[in-house]
């Protein structure tokens, strides 16, 4: 119904049967949460930052606290996961086989799994 | 099958053509090609951080370049991408729940006013320092 809906609303001349999708949820979840958790990534390091950008004694400090700590790195697996969502969509508009999908979606989570386990030794890098 | 999959090609690509369409086709198009900008500007921002792992003098020097005008220009470049695709993003979530269905269009218009006056304002404060 959502995705029915959605082409409606957007004209998405592509969309082939809509059919329920529990993918269209996430995109949504992690979009909204984004704008919370890109937000305060956004003002934190380059509006309060002095001159717009961290030095690198500040990134260590920055990153060595707790809460920020979290916070990061619920955004780097947030913004992970949505993107990969949004390149399977727009892949999806190409019109290919469900073998093909199925495949997409196994390459996009190795993707994404990787980004994030390369986001988290970045991470535990600059800290130590 | 050439001829098939250069089918396929050419109706994905119709998003690009919004000439002659309404406004729900230009906010579809603006809010994919503000997707892609961002996921290619996601590899270019974790390759840039992979600087911090070299140590003060890399990043360092990083911070100099990106405190230039000319790399400014790019910051406001890449938030007018994440307003666009932000706002019209939760414009497209709350189609999704019914919420303002038959307002969407006014709705994708006031996004879109509001992310002019956030990036007008964004790049004062980025140019003004």
């Amino acid at each position: 119904m959502e995705n029915q809906l959605i082409q409606e609303t957007m004209e998405n001349p592509f969309a082939q049967e809509p059919k329920a999708s529990s993918t269209w949820y996430w995109q949504a979840f992690t979009g909204v949460a984004l704008l919370l958790l890109l937000g305060l990534h956004f003002i934190a390091n380059h509006f309060i930052a002095t001159g717009g950008i961290r030095d690198f004694a500040d990134v260590v400090s920055y990153l060595r606290n707790p809460i920020i700590l979290v916070l990061e790195v619920l955004f780097l697996v947030v913004v992970a996961t949505h993107a990969m969502l949004g390149v399977r969509a727009i892949v999806l508009d190409f019109g290919i086989s469900d073998h093909a999908e199925k495949r997409l979606s196994q390459v996009l989570t190795l993707i994404g799994i990787l980004t994030v386990a390369y986001g988290l030794w970045l991470t535990w890098a600059i800290i130590h | 099958m050439a001829t098939h999959e250069h089918h396929k090609v050419r109706r994905a690509g119709r998003w690009f053509d919004v000439r002659g369409r309404k406004l729900g086709m230009w906010a579809f198009a603006l809010n994919r090609i503000a997707a892609i900008g961002l996921v290619v500007y996601l590899y270019l921002h974790l390759v840039v951080l992979s600087t911090l792992s070299r140590g003060p003098g890399s990043w360092d020097a990083f911070v100099s370049l990106a405190r230039q005008p000319y790399f400014l220009l790019l910051d406001v470049i890449l938030l007018a991408g994440i307003l666009i695709h932000g706002l019209n993003g939760l414009r497209v979530t709350l189609m999704g729940f019914d919420v303002g269905v038959k307002k969407q269009k006014a709705l994708f218009s006031a996004f879109m006013l509001v992310a002019v006056v956030a990036l007008s304002a964004a790049a004062l404060k980025i140019f003004g320092g």
